[in-house]
Parts: structure tokens; sequence; C-alpha cells
């Protein structure tokens, strides 16, 4: 598909940041200065939801015992039709899927915290969390959406 | 205006740090004799699900004492966090403060 205005895309934009909660401000005012013109405007704000719970349950569990230096690198990726987050952390490996298949299906409206996860599988439409070969964890989030149509 | 009223009005992110913060500023105002509180999100850009959280905390801790706690001026990123996660049944959500003033009104 061809773009003629300024607009490239797919793009893909990355950043590198500290094992702490502190970053989160940072890290959402930076997604929020990234293109968002193709993409829904409610998809978007899933994905900034879905990014700040990654981020935190990177820091709160994968490195829960690591030091506040540890980086955590996190690559955003827009198409014409999804948006792509990878969150990858240095911490042990994990069995995300296993561990969601353990909490209870409907929303606790009772439930204080340690939701993260259920939350970003219900804002994302496909998620996985994959070793690498690097001995690192990926958190992949997608979210797909129809492309916006032409502006002229 | 009403002395048991107490409108608080965070802003910013409103995350874990935020959420704690103002459950003690709440939880003083409940302990002082105030019955009626509203949360003014007007000036919050975002909440994260361990905000929410500790705004589920803070609305048991309000029930348990007997006083109320409100919700206003959601944002777009507050009220799909709020109906994703059920929780727009368990808290009153206001439009915004005008709305909640109402209510006391008529009440």
């Amino acid at each position: 598909m061809q773009y003629s205005g300024v607009i490239s895309v797919p793009y893909k934009r990355d950043l590198r940041v500290n094992s702490k909660l502190e970053e989160l401000p940072y890290i959402l005012s930076w997604f929020n200065r990234l293109n968002k013109s193709l993409v829904p405007g409610l998809i978007w704000i899933q994905c900034q939801t879905a990014l700040a719970e990654g981020f935190t349950n990177a820091v709160r569990h994968a490195h829960k015992n690591q030091n506040v230096e540890t980086p955590i690198d996190i690559e955003v990726t827009v198409a014409e039709t999804s948006l792509q987050i990878r969150i990858w952390d240095q911490g042990p490996e994990f069995n995300l899927q296993k561990k969601l298949q353990s909490l209870p299906q409907a929303a606790d409206t009772n439930a204080f915290g340690g939701r993260g996860i259920q939350l970003i599988a219900r804002l994302t439409d496909d998620f996985s969390y994959t070793r690498t070969e690097s001995d690192r964890n990926c958190l992949l989030l997608v979210k797909h959406f129809l492309p916006s149509p032409p502006s002229s | 205006m009403n002395s048991e009223v107490k409108v608080i009005q965070p802003s910013g992110i409103l995350d874990s740090l935020q959420a704690n913060e103002l459950r003690r500023e709440i939880g003083d105002f409940v302990s002082a004799g105030i019955k009626y509180i509203l949360i003014d999100c007007q000036n919050v850009e975002f909440m994260d699900s361990s905000g929410l959280g500790g705004l589920v905390m803070t609305l048991k801790m309000v029930r348990k004492q007997d006083a109320k706690l409100a919700l206003c001026s959601l944002n777009e990123q507050l009220r799909m966090l709020l109906e994703l996660t059920s929780m727009d049944s368990v808290f009153d959500v206001f439009q915004n403060s005008a709305e909640f003033d109402q209510t006391l009104v008529t009440a």
C-alpha cells in the first residue's frame, strides 16, 4: 500500500527504561508522542493501558529481585491494521498462560490488585510471554484494528 | 457548602503510589466525620490496575465507616478501565461535580 503523506507506516520505536515504577509517567508520555493518526482512539488508549500493565508487571514480578538499573526494553510497532508492543525483561522464565488459567475467570470486583495479567488479556487481541535466546523474556501485546479511510 | 462533603482532585497518573496517598487522605476525612467524598478526576490523565485497586480499597474503607465515595469527570481511559474490570457497577460515577451536587440536594 502506498502512502503519499508524511506518515511512514509501519513504524517501529523503542525505549529503554530502568526497573522502577517511577518510570511510568515517562513511558506513557513517550508513547503518547508517537504518531497515532492511524490508530483508532479507543485502541490507542487500550494499548497504552496494556503497556502500563506490562511494564509494571515486569518491575513488580520479573525484576523483583533485580537492581533498579536492570533495563526493561520497550518496542512499539504500528502497522496499517495492528499495533504491537514488545516488552523485554531479564527475569526468570515464567509460564504466564498457566498463571492466567489459574486465576478466576470472572471479573472479581473485590480484588485489590494482582490483576494486571487478566487486564492485559482483556485489553489485547493476542498476547504471549516467551523466553528469548538471550535469556530474556518478551511480552508481546497485539491489537488489531480496521484501516482508517484515506483523509483526502 | 455542606460540611459533610469533601471533594478531592488528584492529578496526573493514578497508580499505586498516588492511590495509597489518596486512601490515607480520605481515611483522615472519614475519621473526622465527613460523610460524602467525591474524587473529582478531571485532572487525572491515566489510571493503572494498581491505582484502581487502591480506589477499591478506599471504597471499602469508606463504606465500613458508613460514609459514601463517588467519582466524577472520568476521561476515556478511566471509563474504559472501569468498564473492562466491571468496576463501573461498584462505584458511583457522575459526569461532573455539578451532577454529584445535584444528588446531594435531592437526597
